[in-house]
């Protein structure tokens, strides 16, 4: 299997190769991203590793989502374990860091709390990583004829004279590369936009569950105290009583 | 993953997916041990297709690096569903993918352990899962899309537009769900709190009657008024 993929491999690296060199099609590259929302125990560590070649950018952003005093210890170190950043008591942070080859790692640390969980939320997200050609080769082993509408647009589209026909194509892929850049970008800032109302959520529902227990507590304690005052005071008078026979 | 139509079709595929996950932009990976159990939470609207790709490897003290793990290494994926029913719960190689589907709204809770089925681990082994975990529109499989319904490249990137909306649609639907119920619940914790302090007043008022009652019936049983 091992001798197997590297010959693909090299035909792929090719193509991609072949990609970057067409002008304009290398100015985009579009971005990976992944987000994980876990649960870190009370006085426990968690740390995560990714991967990454050289020149990539490496983006980070996450918060605490549940957990008392939603704060936590945030590390991130090179490949070669040289600290780029640390956080401590925080409840959410970004970072970004232009790679160098190897695995970054990124470590949750919950050692300071001896009692309460925390939920963390994070989200990674990858730029620069030069994947995009290679899901554009792959699309094009499995599509089937060309577009008549390439033809037709570029005379809509395209009033300079003169240029070459390839860049008029290119160009309303551009369009459509850049319309999906952005609508990546809407996904990640709705992730966002759901990690805060979870967490805000989560706050509310512990201000319910509080609200309720310590006004139960409020009202026992009111009468009990209220019992002991008059049991008290009824046994003032009765000691003497006693003490007469 | 990927169910294309012949092998010409999906090995390139496979491999491309492969090369993702062990090429210099790799996917997340974290350290276990065996038998450790580590869970993820999804919160995903219903109705969305989640595909887990995953590699395992072992750490190989002789040459001091992971090393892919061999065949005895198993992983189990527990999926919860909100309600906490059982959505998956499967046995799978050390490498691969796993997939559900979300019935109901909410918070999914994902949970991997490895275990090794045949030979004991040393003591200290340590193992290391790869994951990469795509939902909704990225599970789709484009190139099977083209050459099923016969697209060309541009109707190809279109539709993939057109997936991609039709998720954050969704999500925007499920947020829509999700801020209701959240209304919901910080209105009852005011009524509330409303409700608590005008009992606990009544209550204070009630006790200091009933109170100041028997403190003056017992002073007069005791003829001291």
């Amino acid at each position: 299997m091992g001798d197997k993929i590297w010959l693909p491999f090299s035909v792929l690296l090719l193509a991609a190769l072949l990609a970057v060199l067409l002008p304009r099609v290398a100015g985009f590259t579009h971005s990976l991203d992944s987000d994980f929302t876990f649960t870190l125990p009370a006085g426990q560590r968690e740390c995560f590793y990714q991967p990454m070649p050289l020149k990539a950018s490496l983006e980070i952003e996450y918060q605490v989502l549940d957990g008392a005093g939603l704060d936590i210890d945030f590390h991130l170190a090179s490949p070669e374990g040289r600290t780029l950043v640390f956080e401590q008591r925080k409840s959410d942070g970004v970072h970004t860091v232009e790679t160098e080859v190897g695995d970054y790692m990124f470590c949750f640390d919950n050692t300071f709390s001896t009692i309460s969980e925390k939920v963390i939320f994070f989200e990674l997200i990858l730029d620069n990583m030069g994947e995009q050609e290679q899901e554009q080769e792959d699309w094009k082993k499995y599509i089937t004829g060309t577009d008549m509408l390439d033809m037709k647009l570029e005379d809509i589209l395209f009033l300079r004279k003169g240029t070459i026909k390839q860049q008029k194509t290119l160009h309303i892929y551009e369009s459509i590369n850049s319309i999906k850049s952005r609508l990546s970008k809407s996904g990640h800032i709705q992730n966002l936009l759901r990690a805060f109302e979870a967490r805000d959520r989560n706050i509310q529902e512990s201000n319910f569950d509080r609200v309720n227990f310590w006004s139960l507590v409020n009202l026992m304690v009111m009468v009990v105290v209220s019992a002991i005052q008059v049991y008290m005071l009824k046994s003032l008078f009765e000691d003497k009583r006693k003490s007469r026979t | 993953m990927a169910r294309a139509r012949g092998l010409g079709l999906s090995l390139p595929l496979l491999l491309g997916q492969l090369l993702a996950l062990m090429g210099g932009g790799g996917a997340l990976y974290l350290e276990v041990r065996e038998l450790e159990e580590k869970c993820f939470i999804q919160e995903i609207p219903d109705g969305t297709v989640v595909i887990g790709n995953y590699k395992t490897e072992l750490y190989d003290p002789a040459m001091e690096k992971y090393q892919p793990s061999p065949q005895w290494i198993n992983l189990f994926v527990f999926v919860k569903d909100p309600e906490n029913k059982n959505l998956l719960a499967r046995q799978y190689g050390p490498q691969g993918s796993f997939t559900f589907t979300s019935q109901s709204p909410g918070e999914h809770q994902i949970c991997l352990h490895l275990e090794s089925i045949r030979f004991s681990l040393f003591y200290d082994g340590k193992l290391a899962i790869h994951l990469d975990m795509k939902l909704g529109e990225h599970t789709n499989d484009y190139a099977e899309f083209a050459a099923k319904d016969k697209l060309t490249q541009l109707r190809l990137r279109v539709q993939q537009l057109v997936e991609q909306v039709e998720q954050i649609q969704k999500e925007q639907e499920y947020q829509r769900w999700r801020e209701e119920r959240f209304r919901q619940t910080s209105e009852s914790t005011n009524r509330r709190v409303l409700w608590w302090s005008i009992l606990q007043t009544l209550i204070l008022v009630a006790t200091g009657i009933w109170q100041m009652q028997h403190l003056k019936s017992f002073f007069k049983a005791k003829k001291l008024v």
